[in-house]
Formats: C-alpha cells, structure tokens, sequence
C-alpha cells in the first residue's frame, strides 16, 4: 500500500463529494440541526402558547434548560436525522462504483485493495467529523447566545465520544456496501444494526456497556458534566475501536475476494 | 522473440458450470493476438482471470519479466468493454488520476495524459466533463487511461463491438498504431476485425481453445481448395447436381478427388483434395450432361470457412 496512491483515492472521494454538493449540504443540514435545538428549546413557551389550543387561563411553566441540556438535545437530534442523512450519502459507496463498473477500472492499476477500502472511509471520516463539528459548534455558538456557556472540554468529550459512534455506524455502512448490491440495503441494514444496538442498551444497559451505542450515553453524561470514567467506558471505547478496524479489514477482504461484480 | 506471458490450464468454474475448461496459451512480446470466439465461449472470463478481476479456479498465470515482489497489474493495461468512469470527472482529470494511480509522478502524469489525449483525438473535449462524451469517445478516453504507464501488455476485451461504424473505425485505426508500439491482446467475436489487426489468433469454443497459432500459418494450413458453381434455374440441371451429389459418396474415382459437396438451392460448393483432377472431372461431367451453369469458380477456402467450421462443430 502506498501512501501516495492512498492519498489520490482520497482526492478522488473529495472531488466527488464536491463535485455532487455532498461537501456543501451535509454540513449546511448539519448546521441547520445544531441551531434549531437551541432555537426551539429558548422559543417553546411562546410556540406553545401562539399554538392556541390550550385552555383559557392556563398558566404555562417550562424550567428553563441548563446550556448543557440543550446540547445533549442536539447530539440526540444529530443521531437521527444526522445519521440518517450521513448514511443515505453514502450507502453506494462501494457498491455504486462496482456495480458501474468504475472500480474494476481502478482495480485493474496496481492499487491494494486496502487502499481503495481505506479511500472510501478517509473521505466519509472526513466529512463526518467536520459536518459534526460545524453543526455541534453551531450550537454551541446559540447556547451560549441564548442560555449559557458550557465549559470547552465537555462539549469537546462528547464530540469526540458522538464521532466514534457516527464513525462505528459509517463503517458498517461500507461494509454492508461492499457486501451487498444494493445501496438501500447496505444503508438500512447499517441504521437497522444502530437501532438494534441502540435498544439493546436501553433494555439492558447493564450488560451491554461495552457495546458501541452506550457511547451515546457516555456522550450525554461528558457534555452534562457528571461523567465518571467506569470500567465499561474504557471497554466500550476499545470494542468500537476494535470493531471499526475490523469492519475496514473485512470489507477490503470481500473486495478481494470478488473485485468486480458486473 | 520473447515470450510475455504464459497461460497454463486455466480454469473457471460458476458453481457447477464450467466457463473457462483449462485454456492454455502464450504471447509474445510485440505481437498483437486476438482471443477469437462465439459470445459464451469464455472470452470476457478469462480476460477477467488475466487482469486479476476474476480469480481462476485452477491454472496459473505467468508474466515473464516481472521483477519479484512487482504487481502483475502494473504490467498490464485494460479495457473492458463498455468503461465506466466517473461521469463528474473531466477526460483530463481522469487520465491524470489513472496516471498517479499507477505510481506516476504529478508532473509525468500530467504530461503522458496530454499525449495521450491528442493521440486519441480527445484534446478538443478533454476539458469537458465524462458524462457528455459520447461511446466512441469513451472508448478512446479508456484507450488513453490504459495506455497512460506504458504498459507492456494492452488488453482489451470486445473493444469495438459496442460501437456504431464511425466509432468502430476510429478504434480500429489507433489500435493498428499502437500495435507497433507494445503487445496487445483482444477478444472479439468479429472474425474480420481479427484478420484486419492480429498476427496471432486464438479462437476458443465452450471454454476451451480450438485453434491456435499465427495468422498465415492456419491460413496457409488449413486453407482448402474449392470450386464453387452456380447453375441456373434449369429443372434438368438442378436433378443433375442433385444426383451428382449422390454419385460422388458412391463412385470412387469421385469421391478420391472431391472430399465434400454442400448444395444450397442452385449453389454447388465443392472441397476438393486434388484441384486438377476435380476440375477435369467436374468440366467433362458438365459438358456431358449439358449442364447450364452461370458461374464456376476455382479458389480456396476462406478463413471465416475455417472460423464458422471450428466454431460450429
């Protein structure tokens, strides 16, 4: 593998995702997300009442959120919608360009396998990191505007521990890209495995604190501040870690196995 | 002449059925071959195996010349069928991108696309993006791309068979340059195009290689001596070449000189062993019986003869 050709697949993916809007609008929704939870959090009460339907004379009585609150609601936001979004881009990932035919075009150059692999996670990594901190730091930017500042280092913790969840759940897209033909499938059984483990953790989050999405959890905490390092933090992180490297491997091996589809 | 590449017994299977039954060839440096055969004879598939797209079930693939530790795919330049690019990429953008992808440097790579984009005629519209190129343009510009490092071997699979006569004849024409320049194999199923371009032929059938070898030693070798005549719509004459078709498997002194009769309405097509003989024979028959024929022709068999006779069997 060699880092230069590595370096012009990369280019590639990032011409691509200029050249199809992808590096304009997915931060653009990203942002939109991050400013409306601030916006529709400080503005609730008065929505409320302009909605008129509710009785005369009822007094309305919202405790106003900590700034902390309100990002904790944005990261919940950006785990749906955003990660819908992010896994609908890029659900043809590899299977688009096989089922083409453009990558047996590439495949045929002394390329490694690994290198295409990797090229096509390098450009969704660094899409998906940047949008999330375009859009997190938007909403940053309202709270503090709006109700209070939230101390620097827990709105960078949860970032972080969000972006390893976003980038587990980017990984299975591909690899379900390079498994499967279609596109649709490879993205909704990557958002099928999300819900899944998602549930899992709601319905025994003590045995499943080891799994990828209870970093949600500990993403919520970091940003409200009442984060404590437990053993299953340093096991969830480690499993992700593990899993994603192994997501990369097997879909650079299924490549291998069957370059060309067509 | 040095030997390029050697092909041992290769062999794919799809599930139970059986594409490639061990095909075994080789080519020569600087030669240009053409893998010849019916659509389903297994050309596509082991042109796959060649550039490692398709992973053969048995057999090995040789390259001579390749240093230890060197990719096989580094050696080689292909083009599919009908290519598929990026349609957001300009025809410079992607010439370039192949370049680098092969180990050229910015500037080489920027360089040789330029070449080769004049060569191929796409200079007017190299700055335009994929998606507004038309077949044959995308035949060249994957002509361009595959010729980018210099391979030592060009391959090509069907590479004028997707397009109209225009697109056709371009394609043709480069490919007769580039032949000079390095070794190039092709698949088709067009036996003229093979004539036209190759020094070697191999035609495969089922999987399997019927024939091979270089192009005017199966002409020469297989080459048979004809007669064809044509006769008129004469009922006497038509009974006549009826019944001499008969007499020729029964009579002996007939069947020593002629080896097949084929009658096809009022056409008589003869492959005869010995041309004197069949033709004395056949000229005194004719004058005997007061045959009315418009042509007689005396010749040799051509290759499609040869081509559909292999092929067809």
């Amino acid at each position: 593998m060699s880092a230069v050709k590595l370096m012009t697949l990369v280019r590639k993916e990032w011409l691509e995702q200029l050249r199809s809007f992808k590096l304009i609008w997915i931060p653009l929704v990203f942002a939109l997300l991050g400013i409306m939870q601030p916006l529709t959090n400080y503005y609730m009460p008065v929505i409320i009442e302009k909605a008129g339907n509710m009785p005369e004379g009822a007094v309305i009585e919202m405790p106003v959120p900590s700034g902390a609150e309100v990002l904790a609601g944005t990261l919940s936001q950006f785990g749906m919608i955003g990660l819908l979004i992010l896994a609908l881009a890029f659900m043809g990932a590899v299977s688009g360009d096989r089922n083409s035919g453009a990558a047996s075009l590439v495949l045929v150059k002394p390329v490694s396998f690994l290198s295409f692999i990797l090229s096509k996670w390098l450009g969704m990594m660094t899409l998906l990191w940047g949008a999330l901190l375009i859009g997190y730091a938007a909403s940053w930017y309202y709270t503090w505007l709006l109700f209070e500042t939230v101390d620097f280092a827990p709105f960078l913790l949860s970032y972080v521990l969000y972006g390893l969840w976003f980038t587990f759940i980017l990984t299975a897209v591909l690899l379900f890209s390079t498994l499967l033909r279609s596109a649709a499938g490879a993205a909704f059984s990557a958002l099928g495995l999300a819900l899944l483990l998602t549930a899992l953790s709601g319905i025994a989050p003590k045995y499943m604190g080891w799994s990828p999405s209870s970093l949600t959890g500990f993403a919520y905490e970091a940003v409200q501040g009442g984060f404590d390092a437990s053993a299953s933090f340093g096991w969830s992180i480690g499993v992700t870690i593990l899993l994603i490297a192994a997501g990369i491997a097997g879909s650079s091996a299924l490549l291998r196995r069957q370059p060309a589809l067509d | 002449m040095k030997e390029l590449l050697q092909v041992n017994g290769l062999v794919k299977a799809f599930g139970q059925a059986q594409a490639v039954k061990g095909i075994s060839f080789h080519i020569q440096e600087g030669r240009c071959t053409a893998l010849l055969g019916p659509n389903g004879a297994g050309k596509t598939t082991t042109i796959r195996m060649l550039t490692g797209l398709l992973k053969p079930t048995a057999g090995s693939i040789q390259f001579h010349g390749l240093r230890a530790g060197e990719d096989r795919r580094s050696l080689l330049g292909y083009l599919p069928q009908s290519p598929a690019f990026h349609n957001w990429m300009s025809g410079m953008e992607y010439v370039v991108y192949a370049g680098r992808l092969c180990g050229l440097s910015p500037a080489e790579a920027k360089q040789r696309a330029k070449e080769l984009l004049e060569r191929v005629g796409l200079a007017e519209a190299a700055k335009r993006r994929i998606g507004g190129y038309s077949g044959g343009m995308k035949q060249r510009l994957g002509l361009a791309q595959a010729l980018v490092h210099r391979p030592k071997l060009l391959v090509m699979d069907e590479p004028v068979s997707a397009l109209d006569p225009i697109g056709r004849r371009e394609v043709l024409g480069l490919l007769k340059e580039l032949k000079s320049e390095t070794t190039v194999l092709f698949s088709t199923h067009v036996l003229h195009d093979a004539e036209e371009l190759c020094d070697d032929v191999i035609i495969i059938r089922s999987g399997q290689v019927a024939l091979q070898g270089a192009l005017p030693q199966i002409r020469s070798e297989h080459r048979r001596p004809i007669i064809e005549l044509k006769l008129e719509e004469h009922a006497p004459s038509l009974e006549w070449a009826a019944g001499f078709e008969q007499r020729t498997s029964a009579d002996e002194r007939l069947s020593a000189t002629i080896e097949e009769i084929e009658r096809q309405g009022t056409m008589l097509r003869l492959t005869v062993k010995d041309m004197d003989k069949a033709r004395q024979a056949l000229t005194e028959e004719l004058a005997k019986e007061k045959v009315r024929f418009s042509r007689l022709e005396a010749g040799y068999s051509s290759l499609e003869d040869l081509f559909m006779k292999v092929v067809g069997e």
